[in-house]
């Protein structure tokens, strides 16, 4: 039984695994983070964007070099061009230096007396009578070598592998995923809003996004639905989708078709629901690991940070009673339902009932609805918008009606 | 069985993401590949943002 080297090994060094390790460690759990990259927040694979709520329900301080610029609000446009400017509680925020943020997030888990090591990837859990009882660590691509803890943590992001060593169902589908492409150009002259392009010949069940950056520098991205991706062979693009159109939409706009490229970035992320479920004996799983991604706008970080701390919490319990069974563990399943994962379930379904509206339908639903209504729509008050839209577009309620069931 | 061209690839590990068996995954730099698990479904081809994977006939042995 004793002997444990840690109390609780977490797999990942991102914002899910250093906000558990922080808080884990905080209340006195001896923490060790295993992460397999060379350095943390590299390469990233995202578009940076985080909210202010989420931010500020946390009250943390975020250190300047880690965040870019505000972001003031945003501006979605319709398929034919129109566009609605939406400044509120839900669109301000920040664009972060991912590289320098997950690495604040390490460090303030360190601070709490949590451990960390890079370049070191577990390559399997060790169990013992049928029981967790630590992981397999390769560090620098040596022999891998045993270390022992109660709880193991997958905060692995999608790529997921040791959660679904541990039994966990932590895969996506092609449907369930956006493929992403993006780079950080410049110059850009933008007003610090976010824009979201939508069109079905811009991006396939996704969007164009483009996020301010400091210094007239900004993210310019793309994510389509997995599904509609050809990969070459059957379809009637050439080469990789997503960077086919992002860059077919950066050569027909007018500012950006003479801007420079900084960087190259991509990436796969959930748009789907999240795995069925987080636990087992032993072991639990947070974070975009666990698909706990926001379905609309592929967002992760916030959630990543809310479910590590709440995993933390459940954990310091299992801790000092010395029980890590699955049962004990599922109290975080039920703080997520009660919590987060509502609000995931209302993004989820929005998303489903947006594939099924065309561009026309996309037109017509800009041209109807404020800025007001789409505060309503992102926090799953969906009744007042989706009847305003129905009665210029009778036929749309076949669809719509989904939302207001 | 996949072939990763890796002056293509971006590390994103999206392939492994979307991969039924677990037969890619990032090791060290690059993401490595277990052909004897693939079983050519091209979920992963199909996804890849570098478009860095293809298809390949398993080697005979």
């Amino acid at each position: 039984m004793a002997d444990y080297d840690y109390d609780v090994i977490i797999i990942g060094g991102g914002p899910a695994g250093a906000s558990m390790a922080r808080i884990a460690a905080q209340n006195g759990m001896g923490v060790m983070i295993y992460d397999k990259r060379k350095e943390l927040g590299e390469p990233v694979r995202c578009g940076e964007g985080l909210g202010e709520r989420e931010v500020l329900s946390q009250r943390m301080d975020i250190p300047k070099q880690c965040f870019s610029t505000e972001i003031l609000g945003a501006k979605v446009i319709a398929p034919n061009g129109k566009s609605i400017v939406w400044k509120d509680k839900d669109t301000r925020g920040w664009v972060l230096e991912r590289k320098m943020f997950d690495k604040w997030l390490v460090e303030l888990a360190v601070e709490k007396g949590a451990k960390v090591k890079t370049y070191s990837r577990v390559t399997d859990l060790v169990k013992k009578d049928g029981k967790i009882d630590g992981v397999m660590v390769s560090q620098w691509g040596n022999e891998p070598f045993e270390v022992r803890a109660p709880l193991v943590v997958s905060a692995e992001g999608m790529e997921s592998i040791v959660a679904r060593k541990a039994g966990l169902r932590a895969m996506s589908t092609l449907y369930d995923v956006d493929t992403c492409y993006q780079y950080e150009m410049k110059p850009y002259d933008h007003e610090n809003l976010i824009e979201l392009y939508f069109g079905t010949d811009i991006a396939p069940r996704g969007y164009v996004w483009i996020f301010p950056k400091a210094a007239k520098k900004a993210n310019v991205g793309i994510g389509i639905g997995g599904h509609l991706t050809n990969g070459k062979k059957g379809g009637n693009v050439e080469g990789a989708d997503p960077k086919v159109l992002m860059d077919r939409f950066i050569e027909g706009h007018p500012q950006l078709k003479d801007s420079s490229v900084l960087e190259d970035f991509g990436g796969v992320i959930s748009v789907g629901a999240p795995i069925e479920s987080f636990v087992k004996d032993g072991f639990m799983c947070i974070g975009t690991a666990a698909r706990q991604v926001d379905p609309i706008h592929g967002g992760g970080i916030a959630l990543a940070m809310e479910t590590g701390i709440m995993a933390a919490g459940v954990a310091a319990k299992a801790h000092s009673a010395k029980d890590y069974s699955e049962k004990m563990l599922k109290e975080y399943e039920g703080m997520w339902r009660a919590g987060p994962g509502k609000k995931m379930a209302k993004r989820l379904l929005l998303r489903k009932v947006m594939e099924e509206v065309n561009d026309d339908d996309l037109n017509h639903i800009f041209n109807t609805i404020t800025d007001a209504d789409l505060q309503k729509i992102m926090d799953g008050n969906f009744a007042g918008p989706v009847a305003k839209v129905v009665a210029g577009r009778p036929q749309l309620l076949r669809v719509l009606k989904a939302l207001i069931a | 069985m996949i072939e990763i061209n890796h002056d293509k690839c971006i590390q994103c590990v999206g392939c492994a993401s979307v991969c039924p068996v677990l037969a890619i995954e990032l090791v060290g730099l690059r993401m490595k590949t277990y052909p004897e698990k693939c079983i050519s479904c091209r979920a992963c081809v199909r996804v890849c943002p570098a478009d860095c994977i293809k298809l390949v006939e398993k080697k005979k042995e």
